[in-house]
């Protein structure tokens, strides 16, 4: 599973790096396409739910998901890593 | 996102400000929803006016957005006709407490079975913020501009007084449990009241030096005691922090209740 905020819902409110247990989420910086700037994630996988909801089968922790009011913040699955070419022209 | 079949997905991002604490209610609602395996055709959302009471708009089930105030008096309708759907009502402080204050303890009185959830943000949030009943003494408000000197209403406690079967107060702080609480209320039958403390950085943070969100989140988590310590503190005479309020289940019983499904 990966973490990710979905950029057009989020308001920038930050209260997902109030709650966070592992301080995931930090402050961000720049401003995105509609003038908000959202948190970055620092490290996502260390995520104990990106880790073990599928072990366990059920959510665990999920704070930051529950809190956020803008219900921005969600876990999606994650394919497998595909190597792929890529090709370089010169 | 929680519960992803019960938000109206074309509707969000929703209009509350940044930081609102009105979002993280919704999700814990939805969240208790889920619990409890309601299906969406014989759920009802009804909300009143005001900032709150936009909830309902978000949410893919039959909902009822009423005139201000009145939403139990709708709600106490919908349960008499229809004993079978699974009512509950999103109302703000100043929807149930100022203007419906009186349909709200006869709903107490009846104890209509329903699940009343308000979000008490301190202020009239949408107009302006307006001094409310539940704004705390000192409090700056728009109507208050040298602090509120009124002593603030205890919506939990009026909840108890007038005979709800199932209080409960939390903060939007306090997901888990209020997620816990709402659901509990949920299974209760008769009434069930949950009291909401939530965060409005733009209308009441920024005039009592709460600006930021984190502020009022902590200002909140900091003044929140669990129902056990406070008991335990007047009990033995000690001395209660000012501005404090209880959290927890504050009471759970057992009336006879109307409305209640056959």
């Amino acid at each position: 599973m990966k973490l990710v905020i979905d950029e057009s819902r989020c308001k920038g409110c930050n209260l997902c790096v109030l709650v966070c247990p592992y301080g995931i989420f930090g402050e961000g910086t720049e401003l995105n396409s509609r003038g908000i700037v959202s948190p970055v994630l620092d490290r996502p996988e260390r995520c104990t739910n990106c880790r073990l909801q599928a072990l366990y089968g059920r959510m665990l922790c999920g704070v930051c998901h529950m809190i956020c009011p803008d219900q921005a913040i969600a876990w999606v699955e994650e394919k497998p890593f595909e190597p792929h070419r890529v090709e370089v022209e010169f | 996102m929680i519960a992803p079949g019960w938000f109206r997905e074309d509707r969000l991002p929703h209009i509350y400000c940044t930081g609102c604490g009105n979002g993280t209610v919704i999700n814990c609602t939805l969240g208790a929803v889920e619990e409890m395996g309601w299906k969406r055709n014989e759920t009802i959302f009804v909300s009143g006016i005001g900032c709150s009471s936009r909830a309902p708009g978000y949410i893919l089930t039959d909902s009822l957005h009423t005139t201000h105030g009145r939403a139990l008096a709708f709600a106490t309708g919908v349960k008499m006709a229809q004993p079978d759907l699974n009512v509950v009502v999103f109302t703000g402080d100043g929807d149930l407490a100022a203007i419906g204050g009186n349909h709200f303890i006869h709903a107490c009185r009846r104890n209509v079975d329903m699940t009343v959830i308000c979000m008490n943000n301190h202020i009239y949030g949408m107009t302006g913020g307006q001094g409310s009943p539940t704004t705390p003494p000192g409090a700056i408000s728009t109507t208050t501009p040298y602090g509120a000197s009124e002593p603030a209403f205890d919506l939990a406690e009026l909840a108890v007084a007038a005979g709800a079967n199932y209080v409960a107060r939390w903060t939007s702080y306090h997901v888990k449990e209020l997620t816990k609480a709402v659901a509990a209320g949920m299974q209760t039958p008769g009434l069930a009241f949950i009291e909401v403390r939530t965060q409005c950085p733009t209308n009441y943070g920024r005039h009592n030096k709460l600006r930021r969100v984190s502020d009022m989140i902590e200002h909140l988590r900091s003044h929140a005691m669990l129902v056990d310590k406070y008991n335990r503190l007047t009990a033995e005479g000690k001395p209660v922090p000012d501005g404090t309020f209880t959290v927890g289940e504050l009471v759970r019983r057992n009336r006879p209740a109307m409305g209640v499904k056959r």
